[in-house]
């Protein structure tokens, strides 16, 4: 029982980090990037083509949180350009349907590319012993960069005057522009955070699983779920809601098998959508 | 300071307010006075960047502010206090005035200022700022709207919601402000408090720029004494 | 013209139909019959291959899907991300029932129909309660998707999990034959648009549309627009189910991919978006189109995902609307400058004037 207690922890911590990029997007521009997860392909098949290029592995790392970073950017010079130009709604809906339409021209070209290449980073060493829980190293490793991460991205918002600002944005649109506080730039910086945190995702996660070159689709549907369940644009909701839903989710496979697990995950998800459509914590409109 | 000539602009249903103009002199109390529906949010809007103008200038010390946005408006030292407040109200009071700053960092010495002309929001600052009274929320609106060291303060209705006595309030503390040398740009439905503040006025009606004058000059004027001040 | 037809569309309600309606119906009915005659025509043309008439039989199935999605989303605005789901409770339920429970294979269908239409309308009625706006709601039903796929991995010793099965009901009658399914999903397909067509031509129809563009609109003509969007949902889900039975009779094999979400929603999608959102004829051009693209790019592999998500991008950009309403318009500002004007065949021009009220 411990044992799928920390396995859930460790599982929802990275469902957390997960979210964390797709919430601050939607939160801040009303904009649903469903080619999230595709960010943290590119992400991962980068490293892997670096390693498999000869590069060692730390710089390789550091080359896919560029490749994640420099999409980001990309997204916001390009695509969601029209995107910007909607309001409400419809701003949303283009959002949607535009970087769903990225998401195939990715998928595709990657799994006709590469279709067998995965991430894979292994971390020498036998289980690491916690509270008596055997945990594998490669585990305990992610789920410590993701802390690290998760609070860093805590102490940037809270404490530092640009994270406020992203904030304010958020909170208000217009009290922020009011303040001088200009929404596309921060937009802009903040898709190319998300960049890094989904090559991030991809990283953390390929010490416990492959990342696959067709597993974009996947990860998107998790961070969304997570984030609508957490609270769109709310960072510390996407934590909370991902831990939530990571216990759920290896507490009900050990007793009824991953697939049925999955099920009562989304069964789980969209009851708590229904009850607060606000999610853990949102904002109530 | 601030001259705004011929602003024509509306939404789209149709142009709100038409050829308006309106000047504010530095040192001065300003206030723009109108019923409901007037215009008097969209001339502010609309001064701010926040809505184009179709036709007319805005001029702060000379230089046009017509389709500049919004954030560099506020930077170039116009605070605006809209009637709807837009507080961030997630935050804690400290960090709405902090933001008031925003890029730079709160200065010590006006977040002092801030808590001396609002002694409450100091025993308030970590509150946030959506559990707070309406007064209060006022109050840091005000404060975050100071906290940038603004040249021009204009505030839209800053008596909407407010009690008798708070509403009272609020102008005493506009009146210390303007005595300091803040100049302040007021649009107000509570004509006889907005009287007492300003030097000059104007009459907005139906989205046009009816009378214009000392405020001496505007409440001895019959009709501004029929419409506004309930005296027949 | 414009106030002809706005008086007709605006009275033709269940009794507006019946005494003012030959020529409505008429206009309804010659674009369906005429279609239905053009792609009548397609097995002379293909119907000695076996595998090109599969591919027109999945071709009609899928313009029967992008009519149901569109009576959901095009007509009200619904966006229900569980096309392929919906589509597989009549495909699952059916061929279940059918094979498993024994059921009559018609008993089955129907059954497996009105169990879609059901979850439609549940899922309709549960977003409408909690007032969902588009985004919830497409959250809500994506995650049905993946609960309904996830139950038919689950539940391996009925559905045969990962690897579907093989469907018996049917298997030594017209269903498999090489061309007559191909006429049966043309005569679901043009049942569809007839019932369609009839729904926009109602009052509440009428309604609707003018709620996306005026809400008060829509209001004034006192419509229940709650239920109307509950009410279309249960219908396009209920055609959903039906196309979906049907499917998996004529097919003969079913898997979790054959109503998997990145194979019909999305499709779906591309489909509708290309013909128009909301248009009667955009869901069959959208999958005329699309299959006949499909086979052309068949070579593609992998590559064809990338296409179809730059034309995705592309059409969302520069023809949101659809090539259908895109080309109406061009068509009728030619028409305008030509000063030739039929009523009743192009569509109306926006009109400021309130609906007719309801006939008494």
């Amino acid at each position: 029982m411990i044992a799928n207690l920390l396995d859930g922890i460790v599982l929802g911590l990275q469902f957390g980090l997960l979210a964390a990029g797709l919430t601050l997007v939607y939160g801040l521009g009303g904009v649903l990037n469903l080619a999230y997860g595709q960010m943290a392909v590119i992400s991962a098949t980068t490293i892997v083509l670096a390693m498999d290029a000869g590069m060692p592995v730390f710089p390789a790392i550091a080359l896919g949180l560029a490749a994640g970073g420099l999409l980001g950017l990309i997204f916001d010079l390009t695509i969601l350009r029209p995107v910007y130009q909607r309001q409400g709604e419809a701003r949303v809906l283009l959002s949607l349907l535009l970087t769903l339409g990225l998401a195939f021209v990715i998928d595709g070209y990657l799994s006709w590319k590469y279709p067998t290449k995965a991430l894979t980073l292994r971390i020498g060493g036998g289980p690491i012993e916690i509270i008596g829980v055997r945990m594998v190293r490669g585990a305990v490793v992610a789920s410590i960069i993701t802390v690290v991460v998760l609070g860093v991205l805590l102490f940037f918002f809270r404490k530092t005057t640009l994270g406020r600002a992203v904030r304010s944005v958020i909170e208000d649109e217009e009290g922020a522009r009011l303040v001088g506080v200009d929404p596309r730039r921060i937009m802009r910086l903040i898709l190319v955070m998300t960049g890094v945190l989904a090559a991030l995702v991809a990283v953390t996660r390929s010490l416990v699983v492959p990342v696959s070159t067709t597993a974009g689709f996947e990860l998107t549907v998790s961070a969304m779920i997570v984030t609508v369940v957490g609270g769109l644009g709310s960072v510390a909701g996407a934590v909370l809601a991902g831990i939530v839903l990571g216990i759920i989710s290896t507490v009900a496979a050990s007793t009824v098998g991953t697939v049925l697990s999955l099920v009562i995950l989304l069964v789980a998800a969209a009851v708590t959508i229904l009850i607060r459509p606000s999610g853990l914590l949102g904002v109530r409109e | 300071m601030l001259e705004v000539t011929g602003i024509t602009a509306g939404y789209q249903g149709g142009d709100v307010i038409r050829d308006v103009g309106f000047r504010v002199e530095p040192g001065e109390a300003v206030m723009i006075i109108g019923s409901n529906g007037a215009g008097k949010t969209t001339l502010f809007r609309t001064v701010l960047g926040l809505l184009p103008p179709s036709t007319g200038t805005v001029k702060l010390q000379g230089e046009d502010l017509v389709g500049i946005s919004t954030h560099r408006i506020a930077r170039k030292g116009i605070a605006f206090v809209p009637a709807e407040r837009r507080l961030f109200p997630r935050m804690t009071a400290e960090e709405n005035l902090a933001l008031g700053a925003y890029p730079g960092r709160p200065d010590t010495a006006t977040l002092e200022g801030v808590f001396d002309l609002f002694p409450r929001l100091s025993e308030r600052r970590r509150q946030r700022a959506g559990t707070m009274s309406g007064g209060e929320q006022q109050m840091l609106a005000v404060g975050r709207a100071l906290m940038s060291r603004p040249r021009l303060l204009i505030l839209d209705e800053p008596t909407t919601g407010l009690a008798p006595k708070l509403a009272a309030e609020a102008y005493r503390a506009l009146e210390v402000l303007r005595e300091r040398g803040l100049t302040v740009l007021v649009a107000e439905q509570q004509v006889p408090l907005a009287l007492a503040f300003s030097n000059r006025g104007y009459v907005l009606e139906n989205g046009s720029i009816s009378k214009a004058g000392t405020s001496a000059e505007l409440a001895g004027d019959p009709d501004v004494r029929r419409a506004y001040l309930g005296v027949s | 013209m414009t106030e002809r037809f706005t008086e007709a569309t605006g009275t033709s309600g269940i009794g507006g139909i019946e005494h003012r309606g030959s020529r409505s119906m008429a206009a309804l009915l010659v674009p369906v019959v005429g279609t239905g005659a053009v792609l009548a025509l397609v097995p002379l043309w293909l119907g000695d291959s076996g595998v090109m008439m599969g591919l027109a039989v999945g071709g009609l199935t899928f313009a029967a899907y992008a009519i149901g999605f569109n009576l959901i989303f095009g007509s009200t605005g619904q966006l229900f991300l569980c096309v392929g789901a919906l589509a597989g409770i009549g495909g699952y339920g059916a061929a279940i029932l059918a094979d498993k429970a024994g059921w009559p294979l018609l008993i089955g269908v129907i059954a497996a129909t009105l169990a879609a239409g059901g979850v439609g309308g549940l899922l309709s009625w549960v977003a409408v309660r909690r007032s969902l706006g588009v985004i919830f709601t497409g959250i809500i039903t994506l995650i049905f998707s993946l609960v309904f796929t996830n139950l038919i991995l689950g539940l391996g010793s009925i559905t045969g999990g990962d690897g579907g099965f093989h469907v018996q009901a049917g298997a030594d009658t017209f269903l498999r034959q090489r061309i007559p399914p191909y006429y049966l999903m043309l005569g679901v397909v043009l049942a569809y648009l007839v019932v369609h067509g009839l729904l926009r031509r109602s009052r509440v129809g009428w309604a609707f549309r003018a709620l996306r563009d005026d809400e008060l609109a829509a209001e004034m003509t006192g419509v229940n627009v709650s239920r109307y969007r509950v009410v279309a949902a249960s219908l396009g889900a209920a055609m959903l189910g039906l196309s979906g039975a049907v499917n998996a009779f004529t097919e003969g094999t079913i898997s979790p991919t054959t109503y998997g979400f990145s194979q019909v929603d999305v499709t779906v999608l591309v489909m509708l978006a290309f013909g128009g959102i909301g248009t009667l004829f955009g869901p069959v051009l959208g999958a005329v189109v699309f299959s006949v693209i499909d086979e052309l790019l068949v070579d593609l592999g992998q590559l064809r995902v990338v296409v179809y998500g730059a034309l995705v991008i592309v059409l969302f950009l520069w023809i949101p609307r659809g090539v259908i309403p895109t080309l109406a318009d061009l068509l009728k500002a030619r028409a305008r400058s030509t000063t030739i004007s039929r009523p009743g065949t192009t569509p109306a021009p926006p009109s400021s004037t309130a609906p007719g009220r309801p006939s008494p």
